[in-house]
């Protein structure tokens, strides 16, 4: 590290570089179509046309070719490309990756800075909620009413995989991607994360699994639900190897950030922040991030055999050929499980984060917090199999798989305790991200309580496969997820643009979104409890009244998220001027100036309490 | 905004929670039951009683939540552009949190009891002559065989008050096999045989939906089955054509 | 941003975006597959009596995927998809079966079910069940049962062995297999259709391709 710093705008753009400096997304698009052809044609001509699976195989040959010409053409692999010949990236070659001097247009270059990385996962997070919601609007339109009137079933069948694949992947960056990038080196005391690179390549690989997944539509024929249910899949068209291949990229783009995360947290943290010192989004962030380190393999292995099946004639899910479809649900709910609480975790230590500076208590029972998460994530290991309890899998470990999944409301209630807690007695600053935070807390009760009668077998069997599940998983993703990523995006917002997210057009978003998630999924509930199955693209008349109201307030949410859009977008360049403290906060990141420079720190702080002492400075001083 | 944390204002905390309590325990009582289907097995009835049971154990948790939400929203908020002074610098509270912990625990192991018990009634066969029914799914129809008797229909018919031991699988995708009127479900596995059992005590009509996900018309894989006396029952079976 | 400068942007977000949304989803509608529904022709001499007749073909050349044969001209296709008949009605229905077969890879399938008498007319001889192991296409009709209300209906088609050619549209075909049962339809509902037969060719169950796309072996029968 060099002792000077020198500042994005001040700082002169460093001269040469060739053609290398001058790659950008729209070199990515062109590398990437360039080989998405020539594999394409490669494929098509030499591969035996005759053989059952060669649409697959020429799919799959496709997807490839995009990925690694994607990679190639946005320049993810010139640095290690030059380490490899022998010719090193210097200083500035380093700096110059890191965007220093670039303007706006380093946002769409392949730029190492963590800040860039970090705003570039806010609209890769705006982009995959936009599209899947999109989707969400189309599958509620289809069942405004009984029978298929606006799209016909196939279609409709497409539209839940791709709805429920883009809005996990939307989930599991909304929080970790933009924060655990934007602050959370900053909030350590660091310059950046461990790999700036690798961090530039999760976020590009995420940019091209998301268009492998959008194009899965166009490609078509998607008989298989979000979860790839196999055999069923086996019979899906090639917009299925599109999709296998899109969550194989994925992977390698969350275990990528996985790494950087924990290795940031472990090596990179400044003087004196000791791990019991750390702000507690931090540990969320960690905690996630090993959760999905753990969990992610198990989502590229079943992809990965799913094509096997599809392109290579393997038979690990073809029943009539020595496999089995269980086999596909352990390995998928193996990940399925663990990966909702790598999209839950963050969320909510973002929310124990703004519920002390909001209310400006320290975090309450900081210990049981950490613990609540870790045990959170130790658990959610060993409940997979509640996802199979009616497929007739093992029934003796019912029991088993009953006591593990219950145990989970024990560290799931300790946030309550955490959160109610640090409000307790405090002085509430009644600012949006506190306003979202009280939505969360309301949401995930129901949550919660929801998830306890589908942990009970013989509950579940009823209301497994319903659209009660449906119901409580939203309530879980929409209502609290969601929430406290808008939380953490109203919170941290002034931070990245200097400007307040606008406080007015946020609460207005605030009541059509929080009104909204009870009018759709209540009536929801309703539905599943009638007796309505999942993945339905019509339904019998007892169903029409609650479909009916569910599908109003799902336009209400789109109502919502929409002004929260014109709100994000009228406030980044317009909004009221919030300084760098706009909170008053004591964690690092609200104590350099906004926006943070390159590399963060002039010098690098030494820390001697954590960033919670609200209340105790007077004592003190 | 200040506080003042005497017993007269905690007394409005506790009421909110009281009511809040009586509220989600009447939900509970009356909503499910009015939603859910006719209950006619005895699984049905159990699931039916263990909604109850969960929901009317969960609306004191759930409402001390939200009570306390809104008792901080009502005494504590604090409006205006300005930041709020800093509040007690209270970070650990060894009672509250010990308590907390043994009450989730306790109520965490009183559902687990109730799971258990449920769960070991629910599997329960009595043993006593059950009435084996083949099922089949096979894109998107379900067909049901009497062994011994050749006798196969696209309706399930079922006599009263008789186990019924249900043999489920599947000709071509996995399928899920759920009678909606009698609360069990099982899936229809390629080159497996599942089985569950039922106990009918309420003559009528009930439905059968597939609630796995299983391809184009996956909405449409539905049929209706019908629960006799024994002796229409049997004079049903006699009627049928015999399929070799 | 003053308070009403924001409820502009509050409305023009809605608006906007709402449009956008409306206008992407009538597109989306419109490009999505929807074929007009065959309507049952009112019998001229008897009451409450119409008719239907359909096709099945080994390719799709001859039906309403188009002269071209659409995107898989090579994939089975039933002439039309979506019905459609009046309410409680006698429909006689024709099908003639242009394609070879198989097996069916459940029996269940071999017997005649729900039609006027529990039989069919294959080629003038009047039957209640057909050989599994010589099967072309099944006609298999089943309702969203509401209140009780249901339908079932199951026909099979044996295959096609006759060597006498015939041209329809673009497709080359052999003399059909002539199939003829009534069914009584009831009060208004949407039901759905489907060939029982693995004529999907690979895959799991022979249910791929042509049996799990819209449009070529399934549709919907509605009784309106």
């Amino acid at each position: 590290m060099t002792t000077t710093l020198e500042h994005t705008k001040t700082a002169s753009i460093p001269q040469g570089g060739g053609l290398a400096r001058r790659q950008n997304f729209l070199t990515g698009l062109i590398g990437g179509a360039i080989f998405a052809w020539l594999f394409w044609f490669l494929a098509h001509h030499f591969l035996d046309a005759t053989s059952r699976t060669w649409s697959d195989e020429v799919a799959a040959s496709v997807t490839l070719g995009w990925i690694i010409g994607f990679w190639l053409g946005i320049g993810a692999l010139n640095a290690p490309g030059r380490w490899l010949i022998g010719k090193n990236n210097t200083r500035a070659d380093d700096l110059y990756l890191a965007g220093q001097g670039q303007g706006k247009s380093r946002y769409w270059k392949f730029t190492t800075d963590h800040k860039v990385v970090g705003v570039q996962y806010i609209i890769m997070t705006m982009v995959l909620l936009g599209s899947g919601g999109i989707l969400a609007m189309a599958i509620r339109t289809e069942l405004i009413v009984p029978g298929n009137h606006f799209v016909n079933q196939q279609v409709y069948n497409g539209f839940i995989a791709v709805h429920g694949m883009l809005m996990i992947l939307a989930l599991i960056v909304a929080v970790a991607g933009p924060w655990g990038n934007f602050v959370m080196p900053i909030m350590c005391g660091a310059r950046d994360m461990a790999f700036p690179r690798l961090n530039a390549l999760s976020l590009w690989t995420l940019v091209g699994a998301a268009a492998l997944l959008l194009t899965t539509l166009a490609v078509g024929s998607l008989t298989m639900g979000w979860v790839v249910l196999e055999p069923i899949a086996n019979q899906a068209g090639v917009g299925m190897d599109f999709f296998a291949m899109a969550i194989i990229v994925f992977t390698v783009s969350t275990t990528v950030a996985g790494v950087n995360t924990i290795c940031t947290v472990l090596t990179m943290r400044t003087k004196g922040m000791t791990l019991s010192r750390l702000p507690i989004f931090v540990w969320g962030a960690i905690i996630a991030a090993a959760l999905g380190l753990y969990a992610f393999p198990y989502f590229s292995l079943v992809e990965a055999m799913t094509l096997m099946d599809r392109t290579f004639s393997t038979s690990f899910f073809v029943a009539n050929a020595g496999g089995e479809g269980w086999l596909q649900a352990n390995l998928f709910w193996l990940m399925g499980h663990p990966e909702v609480y790598v999209i839950l975790l963050p969320a909510v230590a973002a929310l124990f984060e703004i519920a002390a500076v909001m209310s400006r208590k320290p975090v309450f029972s900081y210990r049981t917090a950490v613990a609540g998460m870790t045990g959170l994530a130790g658990l959610s290991i060993l409940v997979w199999a509640h996802h199979m309890f009616t497929t007739g899998w093992a029934p003796t470990l019912g029991g088993p798989f009953m006591l593990t999944t219950e145990l989970i409301s024990i560290p799931t209630g300790l946030f309550f305790l955490v959160l109610i807690g640090t409000l307790w007695r405090g002085n509430i600053w009644m600012k949006l991200p506190t306003v979202w935070m009280f939505g969360f807390i309301a949401n995930f009760i129901i949550a919660g309580v929801t998830g306890i009668y589908l942990s009970d077998i013989p509950l579940d069997d009823q209301l497994h496969g319903t659209m009660f599940v449906t119901a409580h998983f939203h309530y879980v993703f929409v209502g609290s997820v969601l929430f406290g990523a808008v939380a953490a995006l109203a919170f941290w917002f002034p931070k990245v643009t200097g400007r307040y997210l606008n406080e007015f057009l946020g609460r207005i978003s605030f009541w059509l979104v929080f009104i909204g998630v009870q009018v759709t999924f209540l009536a929801m509930f309703a539905s599943g409890l009638k007796g309505m199955p999942r993945r339905y693209s019509s339904y019998a008349l007892i169903f029409e009244h609650t479909n009916f109201i569910t599908t109003i307030g799902a336009y209400i949410i789109m109502a919502g998220m929409l002004v929260l859009l014109g709100a994000v977008i009228t406030s980044w360049n317009k909004g009221e001027p919030s300084g760098p403290n706009p909170w008053h906060a004591n964690s690092l990141e609200w104590l350099v100036p906004t926006p943070p420079p390159l590399e963060n720190f002039d010098v690098l702080p030494v820390i001697t309490e954590d960033p919670y002492n609200y209340g105790e400075e007077l004592v003190r001083s | 905004m200040t506080t003042s944390n005497n017993k007269k204002s905690y007394r409005g905390l506790f009421l909110t929670w009281a009511i809040l309590t009586i509220a989600g325990a009447l939900v509970g009582i009356f909503g499910p039951s009015r939603l859910m289907p006719r209950s006619m097995s005895d699984n049905m009835h159990l699931t039916i009683l263990t909604m109850v049971v969960f929901t009317v154990a969960a609306a004191p948790v759930a409402a001390g939540v939200y009570a306390s939400a809104l008792y901080a929203l009502r005494h504590w908020a604090h409006k205006g552009s300005e930041v709020p002074p800093s509040g007690p610098a209270v970070r650990e509270n060894a009672m509250f949190v010990t308590t907390w912990l043994i009450v989730s625990t306790l109520l965490t192991v009183f559902l687990l009891i109730w799971g258990l018990g449920a769960l070991a009634v629910d599997n329960s066969s009595t043993g006593k002559n059950p009435l084996v029914v083949d099922v089949t799914g096979q894109q998107w129809v379900w067909s049901f065989s009497y062994p011994g008797t050749h006798v196969s229909s696209p309706q399930l018919y079922l006599p009263d008050n008789r186990e019924v031991e249900f043999r489920v699988t599947s000709k071509d995708v996995t399928h899920g096999f759920w009678i909606v009127n009698m609360g069990i479900q099982v899936d229809a596995n390629v080159g497996v045989i599942t089985t569950i059992h039922t106990t009918p005590d309420k003559l009528g009509l009930f439905n059968i939906r597939c609630e796995q996900f299983c391809g184009l018309n996956h909405a449409f894989m539905v049929t209706v089955g019908h629960v006799l006396t024994p002796s229409q029952f049997a004079s049903w079976l006699s009627s049928q054509p015999q399929q070799a | 941003m003053n308070r009403s400068k924001s409820l502009g942007v509050a409305l023009a977000s809605v608006l906007l975006g709402g449009g956008a949304l409306a206008l992407a989803g009538f597109a989306l509608s419109s490009a999505s597959p929807h074929q007009a529904a065959l309507n049952c022709i009112p019998s001229q001499t008897a009451a409450h009596t119409c008719s239907l007749s359909l096709s099945t073909f080994p390719d799709s050349m001859a039906g309403e995927q188009g002269n071209n044969g659409g995107v898989h001209p090579d994939w089975v296709s039933y002439s039309n998809d979506n019905l459609a008949v009046p309410a409680n009605t006698t429909v006689d229905v024709t099908i003639n079966q242009y394609d070879s077969g198989g097996s069916l890879n459940n029996t269940f399938f071999d017997r005649v079910m729900g039609t006027v008498g529990g039989v069919a007319i294959i080629d003038g001889k009047t039957v209640s069940s057909v050989d599994p192991t010589n099967v072309g296409h099944t006609f298999t009709l089943r309702g969203i049962p509401g209140s009780g209300k249901t339908l079932f209906v199951s026909v099979p088609l044996p295959a096609d062995s006759n060597t006498k050619p015939v041209n329809i549209g673009q497709g080359q075909y052999t003399k059909p297999v002539v199939v003829q049962f009534s069914f009584k339809t009831g009060s208004k509902a949407v039901y759905e259709w489907n060939c029982e037969f693995p004529c999907g060719s690979t895959r799991e169950g022979q249910f791929g391709e042509a049996m799990s796309a819209y449009g070529y072996m399934s549709g919907t029968l509605t009784v309106n």
